[in-house]
């Protein structure tokens, strides 16, 4: 154990003579967060849209209306009023515009003499998610029209939906939170642990510590143990400033079991991603190698982990990898405490699923282990 | 521990692939020496060092150190030696206590004794003013320096030397000597030294093996060596000979000058021992009225005892890279 030690002792050591390395832990995942946060809120904004009135009608003057309802209120759209259909499809091919609606004329005068009429919409559908926003505002857009006509006596028997949210409003920034731990989290698995190893054998220096009565258990252990205290304490960072830079105040939402829960999942998950990457990276020679894989495997593990994406929304293939995968239970984990206040019943099933992964990966990294040169 | 060798192999062999590094490596290397192996680059020097410090197992054979196998006794052989790799393998990025700490600490020595055994070494090695700096500001004399102080951090029976001096400038070599000869006077340490530094191994060592493709081609002292050895010591004289005198003739009759020549008033001699000889050579000539206008002599060194063995100096050792550097290059192409 006192072997151990010296291993631990000597990585901390050399990880503080570094603090760009430390800097650069902290702010990449809360850069992600800026980017990611603010170019992909959840909801499309400004998606610029040609309308053309060819009838001049009070109902398409509505639905205008309503158009600029939207464009004032969720920004969904930008209007930009085209007189020459032209010039409409040209902007649209060309990309000025992601749709083109065209009221045509006699709109008004069909919708009140047969109850129905129709609507152009020339839509960019090379832009899959814009389409379906701009096709969905159009029809909300058109739905407050048609319900004039609706006799009054019908509307008995509507069905109106009151919708319920059942945790405080988070924003789409904030639920990025759990993504940006869990980056974090990769990050400094990947930056210390096993990269230790692969520098060592780089820099020759590893014949060095294999030349000593060092055993497989101390060189591996007290790896993981400094790499898990470097990054539990590196992602509680990001964890704070990431909570502070999107409006989220930990110390007045977060009970101090929750707090203890956190830095246990944290802890939990850093220990599965050390011992992942000590198993795949475990015989590397070359920083270049865990470059490479790492980029790979932050983005084959972060994606299909539900940070940004549901995973129930997955294809087949998809969510069986993201049942194996543990960002997945420490992305699951660290919402169900951080945003519904959740207790250990909660999460027991990702605590134990990472616990488990944690002790066997560390097990095989260990015993895979290559004590010679 | 008797009479039992620091150092002995039995028909040692290892093999990479298809390359055979070590072919029945048996060296025996007694307690106390300072023991040198000299062989050019890609000799398996390397090879047979590694495997003696547990780095690599042996294909066959059997190595012991101190009486304990080099695979089943790793641990013991580990307590038992300290080892000065090749590269310099210090924490670039702590200071030589804290190297010097920390590798006490993986032999597990206990505190006092560590701080007593690195304000020694630091000492020894002359390094005490600078202990608390940084290793990246060291040069690569004070790092080879410190390097071996951290073999010696667990007091070990052997210490292994791989090409201490390589890549040193002639300063920093000359300071390493010296420490090691102090290494060597001091401590009732077996030293293993690996080189191709001729005059290293002349210099220091008491016995010196020749090993080359993977076996041991001589063992002796470096006397004994240069006495196996055809070759003699060189003196190449420039002289101004009367008409009638014949200078090959005179020094001929001596009987320590092996072959006499004379080449555009250079007469080239190999002797026995120049320095002993010389005087009787000038001697011979004076008698035949030959002036000597200039004289060079050539003694026999390591290094043709070593060209003499192995057919050459040095050249280029083949290095084991890394599996990702040519992956997927034919090995016949030559990765």
């Amino acid at each position: 154990m006192r072997r151990m030690f010296a291993i631990i002792e000597r990585d901390l050591r050399k990880f503080l003579r570094n603090p760009l390395v430390m800097a650069v832990s902290i702010v990449m995942p809360i850069i992600y967060l800026l980017i990611l946060g603010n170019s992909f809120l959840g909801e499309l904004k400004n998606l610029p849209i040609a309308v053309i009135d060819r009838d001049g009608g009070v109902y398409a003057e509505r639905v205008l209306k309503n158009l600029e309802a939207i464009e004032r209120g969720p920004s969904t759209i930008a209007i930009y009023r085209v007189s020459s259909e032209g010039e409409a499809m040209r902007g649209l091919k060309e990309g000025v515009f992601k749709a083109v609606v065209i009221l045509p004329q006699g709109f008004s005068k069909h919708l009140v003499k047969r109850g129905r009429t129709e609507v152009g919409l020339f839509i960019d559908n090379s832009d899959v998610v814009s389409a379906n926003t701009l096709r969905t505002a159009l029809l909300s857009a058109l739905g407050s029209v048609e319900r004039d006509f609706i006799a009054v006596r019908e509307r008995t028997h509507g069905v109106r939906v009151r919708t319920v949210e059942v945790h405080p409003k988070i924003d789409y920034d904030q639920t990025l939170i759990p993504g940006v731990v869990i980056m974090a989290i990769f990050l400094g698995a990947l930056t210390t642990g096993v990269f230790n190893i692969v520098m060592d054998r780089f820099l020759g220096t590893d014949e060095s510590i294999l030349l000593t009565p060092l055993t497989k258990t101390d060189i591996v252990g007290g790896l993981v143990v400094s790499g898990l205290i470097i990054t539990t304490l590196l992602a509680l960072v990001v964890l704070g400033l990431s909570s502070l830079i999107s409006g989220i105040y930990l110390w007045k939402t977060l009970t101090l079991g929750g707090f203890i829960g956190v830095v246990f999942i944290v802890m939990l998950s850093t220990l599965s991603l050390q011992g992942l990457l000590f198993i795949i990276l475990g015989r590397a020679d070359h920083p270049r190698v865990v470059g490479v894989l790492g980029g790979f495997l932050n983005v084959i593990l972060f994606f299909p982990s539900g940070a940004v994406y549901p995973v129930e929304s997955f294809p087949y293939l998809l969510r069986l990898f993201a049942w194996v995968n543990p960002e997945t239970y420490s992305v699951h984990a660290l919402k169900t405490v951080l945003f519904k206040g959740a207790g250990l019943n909660a999460i027991k099933g990702d605590i134990l699923f990472l616990a488990v992964f944690a002790l066997v990966s560390i097990a095989i990294a260990t015993l895979t282990f290559k004590r010679e040169l | 521990m008797g009479d039992v060798a620091a150092i002995e192999t039995e028909s040692l062999v290892k093999r990479f692939g298809h390359i055979e590094a070590l072919r029945g490596v048996d060296l025996r290397v007694e307690q106390g020496e300072f023991f040198g192996l000299l062989g050019p680059n890609g000799a398996g020097k390397t090879t047979l060092i590694r495997i003696l410090a547990t780095l690599l197992r042996p294909t066959t054979g059997k190595a012991l150190v101190c009486g304990h196998d080099v695979v089943r006794e790793c641990t013991e052989v580990r307590h038992l030696i300290g080892v000065v790799p090749q590269a310099m393998t210090c924490d670039l990025d702590l200071t030589a206590r804290e190297n010097l700490d920390i590798y006490g600490r993986f032999y597990g020595l206990p505190k006092k004794e560590r701080t007593e055994q690195i304000d020694y070494l630091l000492g020894m090695i002359g390094l005490e003013e600078r202990a608390e700096s940084l290793v990246a500001t060291y040069s690569g004399g004070m790092r080879r320096r410190l390097e071996v102080a951290r073999a010696l951090i667990h007091r070990p029976a052997l210490l292994i030397l791989d090409e201490p001096t390589l890549g040193l400038d002639p300063q920093s070599r000359y300071v390493v000597w010296k420490l090691l000869e102090k290494l060597k006077e001091r401590y009732s340490l077996t030293i293993l030294l690996t080189t191709h530094y001729m005059e290293e191994a002349e210099a220091l060592c008491s016995r010196v093996a020749i090993i080359d493709h993977g076996n041991i081609i001589a063992v002796d002292t470096v006397e004994g060596l240069k006495k196996s050895v055809p070759e003699r010591d060189r003196v190449e004289l420039t002289i101004d000979s009367p008409p009638d005198a014949d200078p090959v003739q005179a020094v001929k009759t001596l009987k320590e000058v092996k072959t006499a020549e004379l080449k555009e008033g250079v007469l080239t001699l190999t002797v026995e021992n120049s320095q002993r000889e010389l005087p009787l050579i000038f001697e011979a000539l004076r008698k035949k009225d030959v002036k000597i206008k200039e004289a060079k002599s050539t003694h026999l060194t390591l290094e043709d005892v070593f060209i003499h063995y192995t057919g050459r100096p040095v050249r280029d050792e083949a290095r084991k890279v890394s599996f990702f550097i040519g992956a997927g290059v034919p090995r016949k192409w030559g990765r």
